[in-house]
């Protein structure tokens, strides 16, 4: 079982949000802090780790079990990457059969009965594939695993659809269980006025913009070169964006269960912040 | 807290004292076919929950060449469900046909590889091209009870099977009749009902396809489905989706007869009804009728000192707690040829809403002059309570129905006669209340059952 004070975070969003881009470089911040951290990736593509192992190193949890059966080692599964983090991929089926969600359930049981879950860990993270498209993916929060979500969000609509929809997944799992939204992280598209934005929407849903992650294309070039911001270019002022994302997350105390808004609010807010109006007159193809 | 959705009699979709089984039940309708024998893709104890309640614990009727022990299953563990479980499938069907002997096989899954989305008919139909009679039907539990599992399995043998390996789907043969009537197994006296429903349609001149139980030649016999000059439907529904498909694809008229015939006023006005549908066998009917009644009212002739003399005791009032079609097949008789008097009729085979109406209009014509009310519940526990709010007059009633009223009926101090899923207190072999001669064993049950209580 995990100790008492470790911190289970779920990132949860929009699919090619950026969640898996953000979870790896504020993990690489967190290692700085001294932190312990496992990073645990939800998504059968398995790419949640790539920029901690310096590509896709492992095999995942899945693929294991598939070919080697139960008697798995926790050695074939879970490898250290930058800064010390464990990284484990729980994978999923081929594409078109089985069943993706209850890979993940299987996988994280697995974790757990291997010890993957060390009293030296001072967080794990979940890296959970785009939105909840069934119970299997809200897994981590619903066995009460994650008591701590963080959505990645920017100013484009789709992404905030996708937010409000993660946030009734949470309210619906946080009736029953302790799980609570931490807060909204911003990864920057350059949408105008875009703070503001999320900053309205967090509050709507009765939650923080815990930090807004300006664009830079250090964090393109530093994907390409399989590594985090903070390994890549550690004067960068991007680096600085996630260390200072990492403190917020370690310091973070608001933890909320979510308001999530009607269908007819949420296009309020679009329309205040002008958004809808972009959207109208964005002629381009 | 949400609110629960309830119907009229407080019914919730949870029910207690279940009255049939799940889709996946209806493995039983395949090992109903001699020579049939079912394959299944479900999880461990999917099957045997099947049998013990649809078989065993219901007459204990066995499970014999191709049911109970002997349905192979690939028994689903946690890796199928996250990999699929189509490899492991496919692995089952070659190990089945090695050492299974079988003139059809049938794959039914369950409710995890059709959650998951095994694609069971792909994995059947590599078989199937290599020339193996075996189909495949999707009988994941959340599609319905065994009656609408009973439908899909009849539907995926007469396409994926009658249909490719029928010789000949053009000719019609006269007289010759598909008869789709009770369900295999979860009607206990099933064997026995088909064998004299065939005996009596035998007996009016028509050549009978029953299609289930030792009275049909097998597989062999469903090939020749198509031939029939028509589809009989006995029964107020069960059936009459797999007629119409037959309608629609060998151009099969059908014959729709809500009423099981029980006893001579029955089965003479159904035996007529068919000869007149067909303008066939009009004198062989006539004839059959009158030697069979002969027989049927000598026998009766002795029962009416008893019936008439034993005043001290016999129900007047009766209550039928069963499946649509014995519930009222049995109304009519006792209705017609025992003057009883109709209390609750409570139906609780889930039928669907679209036959309610027309259900409710047979009851309101038991008699010229005798009407009854019908419910439509599946829960035992409102089904036990109507059944006790009923007013039965200052006799006590006789209640046809389940082990799950006995409780209930000895409240009431009444009779009970088992007729309907599960019958926990009979072993039952080839006994039928249907015909002429099941009604004379249903007469000997009810009035053992009424003068045996002070026993």
């Amino acid at each position: 079982m995990a100790k008492e004070g470790l911190r289970q975070i779920a990132i949860y969003g929009k699919g090619g949000i950026g969640k898996s881009t953000t979870t790896q470089n504020l993990t690489a911040g967190l290692t700085e802090l001294g932190k312990n951290v496992m990073v645990v990736g939800c998504d059968p593509k398995a790419d949640s780790t790539r920029l901690l192992l310096g590509g896709l190193a492992q095999k995942t949890v899945l693929d294991t079990l598939r070919d080697e059966g139960e008697e798995v080692e926790l050695d074939s599964i879970l490898k250290t990457g930058f800064g010390g983090t464990r990284c484990v991929e729980s994978g999923g089926p081929e594409p078109g059969v089985g069943c993706a969600g209850r890979g993940i359930i299987t996988s994280i049981g697995l974790l757990e009965r291997l010890g993957a879950y060390t009293d030296d860990l001072d967080y794990v993270f979940y890296d959970v594939l785009g939105d909840v498209v069934c119970g299997g993916f809200a897994m981590p929060i619903r066995e009460g695993k994650a008591k701590e979500i963080y959505i990645v969000a920017s100013g484009e609509m789709m992404s905030l659809y996708a937010a409000n929809n993660i946030s009734k997944g949470i309210a619906r799992y946080a009736a029953k269980g302790g799980v609570r939204l931490g807060g909204i992280i911003c990864n920057s598209r350059n949408v105008d006025r875009e703070l503001e934005l999320l900053r309205a929407f967090a509050e709507e849903l009765g939650t923080q913009l815990i930090h807004f992650v300006p664009r830079d294309n250090v964090v393109q070039h530093a994907e390409i070169h399989k590594e985090t911001v903070i390994q890549y270019k550690p004067k960068a002022h991007q680096a600085d964006e996630y260390r200072e994302l990492a403190r917020k997350i370690e310091e973070n105390e608001l933890f909320v269960i979510p308001k999530p808004m009607t269908q007819d609010r949420l296009e309020e807010i679009l329309l205040e912040y002008g958004l809808m109006d972009n959207v109208e007159d964005d002629y381009r193809i | 807290m949400p609110k629960i959705k309830k119907d009229k009699n407080g019914q919730t979709n949870s029910i207690n004292q279940v009255r049939y089984g799940c889709a996946l039940g209806a493995m039983h309708s395949v090992s109903a076919i001699p020579g049939a024998i079912p394959i299944t893709h479900c999880g461990p104890g999917c099957v045997d929950k099947q049998y013990m309640s649809l078989s065993f614990y219901n007459g204990y009727q066995g499970g014999g060449y191709s049911g109970g022990a002997v349905p192979p299953s690939s028994n689903l563990q946690e890796k199928d469900v996250v990999f699929g479980g189509a490899k492991h499938l496919d692995q089952l069907i070659e190990a089945s046909l090695k050492i299974l002997e079988g003139d059809l096989f049938v794959v039914l899954n369950g409710c995890i590889p059709e959650i998951v989305g095994d694609d069971i008919g792909a994995v059947v139909a590599r078989y199937q091209e290599k020339g193996v009679p075996i189909v495949s039907a999707e009988t994941g539990g959340f599609k319905g009870n065994n009656f609408t599992g009973h439908e899909i399995v009849t539907e995926a043998i007469i396409e994926q099977y009658v249909d490719k390996y029928a010789q000949d789907k053009e000719t019609k043969k006269k007289g010759l009749i598909n008869v789709w009537s009770e369900l295999p197994f979860q009607n206990t006296f099933w064997r026995g009902d088909l064998t004299e429903l065939k005996r009596i349609l035998e007996g009016a001149g028509w050549e009978v396809n029953i299609l289930f139980g030792y009275g049909s030649k097998g597989v062999k016999e469903w090939l020749t489905i198509p031939n029939a000059e028509f589809n009989l439907v006995v029964g107020p529904w069960l059936g009459l989706k797999t007629a119409k498909l037959l309608e629609r694809k060998y151009d099969q008229p059908y014959l729709h007869l809500p009423v099981l015939p029980i006893g001579a006023k029955q089965v003479a006005e159904f035996l007529r009804a068919i000869a007149e549908f067909a303008k066939e066998n009009e004198v062989q009917t006539e004839r059959f009728i009158k030697q069979e009644e002969k027989e049927y009212y000598y026998y009766l002739e002795y029962f009416t000192d008893f019936y008439a003399e034993y005043w001290w005791g016999l129900p007047a009032v009766y209550s039928v707690v069963s499946d649509a079609a014995y519930n009222l097949a049995i109304n009519k008789f006792v209705v017609n040829q025992l003057g009883l008097i109709p209390g609750k009729q409570i139906i609780t085979d889930h039928t669907p809403e679209k036959y309610h109406e027309a259900i409710r209009a047979e009851y309101q014509k038991l008699a010229e002059d005798v009407g009854a009310e019908v419910e439509f519940v599946e829960d035992g526990y409102i089904v036990n309570q109507l059944l006790k709010q009923e007013d039965y007059g200052h006799k006590p009633p006789v209640i046809f129905g389940t082990s799950w009223e006995r409780d209930t009926v000895k409240e009431l101090n009444g009779h009970i006669v088992e007729v309907s899923y599960p019958v926990s207190y009979d072993v039952v072999l080839n006994k039928t209340y249907i015909g002429y001669r099941g009604a004379l064993t249903l007469l000997e049950t009810i009035f053992t059952t009424a003068i045996s209580q002070s026993a």
